[in-house]
């Protein structure tokens, strides 16, 4: 069955983010001058408004921030999946990502759960960054 | 030690218009309405009016709020002061705060701050009214959001709730007690949308929209506008209506910086905005007679009373009763006019509106005996932008 849920749109800036994640890496915005790294994009860096910075890939570790079980429905190609489990992820790098929880009973989902990537590649051209318990 | 400017000006007239459901037209006619309604209350003339300030809610969002051009739709032709401003649900406070300095500096007499909004259309739900709002596919890392299923304000703010609630044991039955206690206030606003009680078990039953949320978590989205005119105490003074003068004022804005130097869910900007706004106006958490805060879900009430230093953190949901629809049951003096939740939603009008009506002893029924501080927050984003005004019947 094809898929039909919302995909990504990239846009030049976030391409490579994309390329990456087809490659299943999770790469992460890296500006050296303030030892940040920095999610979502930005061309600058928050801390001490820098311009230089380069991809790195992350370790892809973290825990679970705060979660919460969608109910509403606003796109029809959830509708199968209400109610679907949604994470705010904290990675050890120190960005927060908006994000699912996959591999886990929804009794175990709780703030602090220790999470690590996997890649679900939902199409031909696009891969999810999705996180599972360690 | 106060600052010189407490209690120097205040909001001498109020305009609140017809509420929620009301169809046929758009948001520059509410504001008309509301400034036609604040004028009067003021016993003023339109041509006093020489200041507008206005903020659009959702309609601004959409497209067709009310901007500028509501100069020319209302023929103000000599304004001293005009803006559009926008901090989200702290904006209806910065309004009066800037209106307020002006008036205190002689750059205006009469400044109305108008919120408008009319985003519900007869035959659409709220949440579509809402989650429509400027909807476009995205593009860059923002259409992940989408891709992941996440939508819409509810679900930023449970995410905000969960992490408050796990971090300190706040139950469902804890937001509920706040959803029943503000249901009971607004049984007696002739200006509330929802004016039946409810029970506890009704707010169980309500239906999930976004776990930990339940509907009745959810403010209502609201058609309508409020106006506040600001002056000055001496000009207040001799006008038609009590004035609620204004004692304090601050701002506090966090942001939001999805980074784990920033923790989100459980602070606010009501921590700096209300620092500043117990400063100026020399009073503390102890002096709060009443309290009109942003509550567009039961959480927000509770992570912002603790802010404002009224409770320790995890600790607001002691100040309510374990079952605030008994009759006999105590309610805190927290959102004394059912609040978003209950009432309108008028972003951060809602608050400051009651905390007028409740300062000049106006609220009927529901009119708190001792009103003497009445403190009144405005909140926008996700706990991004806030802003506190304190109000008082007395000028010292």
């Amino acid at each position: 069955m094809a898929y039909e849920k919302p995909l990504p749109n990239p846009d030049e800036n976030t391409q490579p983010f994309f390329d990456g994640l087809k490659e299943h890496k999770l790469l992460l915005q890296y500006f050296p001058s303030a030892d940040h790294y920095q999610y979502p994009y930005s061309d600058r860096c928050y801390k001490d408004w820098s311009t230089d910075w380069e991809w790195r890939e992350s370790a892809g570790n973290g825990e679970v921030y705060t979660w919460v079980r969608m109910h509403q429905l606003y796109h029809p190609s959830w509708k199968a999946e209400i109610p679907y489990t949604l994470a705010v992820v904290q990675l050890d790098e120190g960005p927060r990502m908006h994000t699912n929880l996959v591999n886990v009973p929804l009794e175990d989902v709780r703030v602090g759960l220790r999470v690590k990537v996997v890649f679900d590649d939902v199409t031909d051209e696009f891969t999810l960054p999705k996180f599972e318990p360690v | 030690m106060s600052d010189p400017i407490r209690g120097q000006t205040a909001i001498c007239g109020l305009g609140i218009t017809e509420m929620g459901k009301v169809y046929g037209h758009d948001a520059s006619w509410f504001a008309g309405e509301s400034v036609r309604l604040a004028v009067e209350d003021a016993g003023l003339q339109k041509d006093d009016i020489d200041g507008l300030l206005v903020n659009p809610g959702i309609t601004g969002m959409m497209g067709t709020g009310i901007s500028i051009p509501l100069q020319g739709y209302l023929g103000l032709r000599n304004l001293r002061l005009l803006n559009h401003m926008n901090s989200y649900g702290a904006t209806a406070s910065a309004m009066v705060q800037y209106a307020a300095f002006a008036v205190h500096h002689g750059m205006a007499n009469y400044i109305a701050c108008i919120f408008a909004d009319a985003p519900l259309q007869q035959g659409g739900s709220a949440g579509a009214a809402y989650g429509g709002a400027g909807r476009r596919g995205p593009s860059g890392m923002a259409s992940l959001m989408p891709a992941f299923g996440f939508y819409g304000a509810n679900t930023s703010y449970a995410l905000a709730a969960r992490r408050y609630m796990e971090r300190y044991g706040i139950t469902n039955n804890d937001l509920g007690r706040v959803s029943v206690t503000q249901r009971r206030y607004a049984v007696d606003n002739p200006h509330a949308t929802m004016r039946q009680p409810l029970t506890l078990e009704d707010y169980h039953n309500s239906r999930w929209i976004v776990e930990p949320f339940h509907l009745l978590d959810c403010c209502l989205v609201s058609n309508g506008a409020v106006c506040t005119i600001v002056t000055t105490a001496e000009r207040a003074r001799d006008l038609k209506s009590s004035p609620a003068y204004v004692w304090g004022m601050g701002q506090g804005h966090p942001g939001n910086f999805p980074h784990a130097e920033v923790e989100v869910g459980t602070t606010s900007g009501a921590t700096i905005a209300g620092e500043t706004a117990y400063k100026m106006a020399g009073v503390g958490p102890e002096d709060v007679d009443i309290c009109e805060f942003y509550d567009c879900y039961t959480y927000t009430v509770l992570r912002t009373i603790e802010d404002y230093g009224l409770a320790k953190p995890g600790e607001a949901i002691g100040l309510y009763p374990e079952d605030p629809s008994d009759p006999e049951s105590e309610l805190p003096t927290i959102n004394t006019g059912g609040g978003q939740l209950s009432s309108y939603y008028m972003w951060g009008m809602t608050p400051i509106s009651e905390g007028v009506i409740q300062a000049r002893g106006s609220g009927g029924d529901r009119q708190i005996e001792k009103n003497d501080i009445v403190l009144c927050s405005g909140n926008g984003g996700t706990l991004d932008t806030h802003g506190t005004l304190i109000l008082s019947p007395n000028a010292n």
